[in-house]
């Protein structure tokens, strides 16, 4: 098959069309450091300047071989931040990070802000969607990311309250993700009202390295196929650890794709997630091997989630800011390779 | 009833309370130990301590998970409330009593992990000087030095963070190389304990749990002789 462009290459293969080869890149954040500095843009300006902010972004394509381009900064912490959680101070290797939660004493009072998409980081956002469409055009896809209406509603009333809040006060649970499924829907349908491709919804509190399956099913999967059915255009779920106990019920949230870390078994995943026409992202080692890993190990583990069958070549996770980028570079070669290119 | 059939009663009811996490019904064994006037220790050892036990096995099993967790561990320190106030010295004997200090460090707010561990060393007869989050990481080494603890536990749940334990392996190390450190969280492995010159280390929640569970276990069997 001819050589594709790089938006036909993704697009065709998240909608199950033929595609010359698996595309590569990354569906979680890359505030890499490497990548600031070839850039010449650093964070924490990259948190919060439009500017810095596209050009971070843009560095992913330039410099580490991505096939796509990430709006919406470096962290996943944009919901909780615009619903009134206190963030910690974010510095070149440090994202930010919830600090205090707005509703840990009570949720009365506790509702979806009419000026929500005027809130913390949007008004930038929708800066530098603006630059980011007109740098990148038609030639590549675009997504935006935050944290979804799960991993929001345990910052708002802190994650321990919540996680005992399942067990005991399911009420409690219901009415905060009342408001969080709406700040969920706000923030996608935004991204794709400024011109993102899809849309990523990281649920790290949601996996099972926190709940049961049980739980998931009980209070998450309901909320997501809601969330995922409002908004505009398609969704990919990422969630951290091990989640092969609950690759079917990812794939049942109507997610059109699904981001997995190494910890779980891609070639099964692969195997349920098709059987529903889902995608799989991933699943090279972000805190082991991209990190800390030689280059030969990250492109080892890069062809192995090539022979298991990923959709898209990526990262498991979010890319730790002080890796490497020859590691980065790993997951093109290895993908190049694969396919001959 | 003999006292020693109230005693298999009493020590049944508290630690399927804590399994079941029904604060309640451990709060009521609790109370009628102490009114029975039985041993307090052997209460909390193999009564309390052994539900924490079951509830470990149960984490490792994928039954219970983190809320699960949580919830068992308030009916465990709703019982300890009540006993450890009356736990005699003369019960503890020549016991092995050690000295942990524990924190999330600094830049990092996650200490679900951390609680939990800390839970555990205080179950298996531990004094615990949690540090709590986002700590500094020159406390580490202060709190070791004043309390002269034998083992100082890391975590950390990010890769950034992560880096921050090293440094305090080496400012622990440098003062005083007889101290156990262990680390654990998300991103942490053995490769990375190993190569941050630390002594332990916990893959997982549920592998810390089993690592403070062996401690209860030779405890309790040092106690049983």
């Amino acid at each position: 098959m001819a050589k594709m462009s790089l938006r036909d290459r993704f697009w065709n293969r998240f909608t199950g069309k033929d595609t010359d080869m698996t595309p590569v890149g990354c569906t979680t954040t890359y505030g890499v450091i490497a990548l600031m500095k070839k850039c010449g843009h650093e964070r924490p300006a990259a948190d919060t300047d439009p500017v810095a902010m596209t050009e971070l972004a843009l560095a992913g394509p330039s410099y580490a071989g991505f096939e796509w381009v990430k709006a919406m900064g470096w962290d996943i912490t944009a919901l909780s931040d615009a619903m009134g959680c206190t963030l910690g101070t974010p510095k070149i290797d440090l994202q930010y990070f919830i600090k205090a939660h707005p509703y840990a004493e009570s949720i009365d009072g506790l509702e979806f802000p009419k000026d929500f998409l005027q809130r913390g980081r949007f008004p930038a956002y929708k800066e530098h969607f603006r630059l980011l469409k007109e740098k990148v055009g038609d030639t590549m896809i675009i997504f935006g990311e935050s944290e979804g209406a799960f991993t929001c509603a345990a910052n708002l009333v802190g994650t321990e309250q919540f996680m005992k809040w399942c067990m005991k006060e399911p009420q409690k649970v219901e009415k905060v993700l009342e408001v969080t499924k709406e700040a969920a829907v706000a923030a996608a349908n935004f991204a794709f009202d400024n011109g993102a491709d899809y849309y990523v919804f990281a649920e790290p509190t949601s996996g099972p390295a926190l709940l049961s399956p049980r739980i998931y099913k009980k209070f998450v999967l309901p909320v997501e196929k809601e969330i995922f059915k409002r908004v505009k255009g398609p969704v990919v779920l990422h969630i951290c650890a091990n989640t092969d106990p609950i690759i079917e019920l990812m794939c049942e949230t109507g997610a059109a794709g699904i981001s997995i870390e190494e910890k779980a078994d891609m070639k099964r995943a692969v195997e349920i997630a098709h059987q529903s026409g889902v995608k799989v992202f991933g699943n090279v080692s972000t805190a082991v091997t991209i990190f800390q890993g030689k280059p030969d190990a990250v492109y080892e583990e890069s062809r192995q989630a090539l022979n298991n069958g990923t959709d898209f070549l990526c990262p498991g996770c979010g890319i730790a800011p002080n890796s490497p980028l020859e590691n980065l570079l790993q997951l093109k070669k290895a993908r190049d390779d694969h396919f001959n290119a | 009833m003999g006292n020693s059939e109230i005693r298999e009663r009493l020590l049944k009811e508290l630690n399927e309370g804590v399994v079941e996490y029904d604060e309640e019904r451990v709060k009521k064994a609790a109370l009628e130990v102490l009114d029975k006037g039985l041993n307090v220790y052997d209460a909390v050892m193999n009564g309390l301590a052994a539900g924490m036990e079951k509830v470990g096995e149960l984490y490792d099993q994928q039954e219970y998970f983190v809320p699960e967790l949580l919830m068992c561990a308030d009916a465990l320190y709703a019982g300890l409330d009540i006993l450890k106030p009356h736990i005699r010295l003369e019960d503890l004997g020549d016991k092995p009593k050690g000295q942990v200090v524990i924190g999330t460090v600094q830049g990092d707010v996650h200490d679900i992990g951390k609680n939990i561990i800390k839970m555990m060393f205080e179950v298996a007869g531990f004094t615990v000087h949690d540090l709590g989050r986002d700590v500094p990481l020159e406390k580490f080494v202060e709190e070791q030095l004043r309390t002269d603890a034998e083992i100082v536990a890391l975590s950390a749940m990010m890769t950034t963070t992560m880096m921050g334990m090293k440094k305090v392996v080496e400012m622990i190390k440098e003062r005083n190389p007889n101290v156990a450190i262990m680390l654990g969280g998300a991103p942490v492995t053995r490769d990375t304990a190993d190569l941050f010159g630390a002594d332990g280390y916990a893959e997982s929640a549920g592998n810390a749990v089993q690592e403070a569970i062996k401690m209860i276990g030779r405890l309790r069997e040092m106690q049983n002789r």
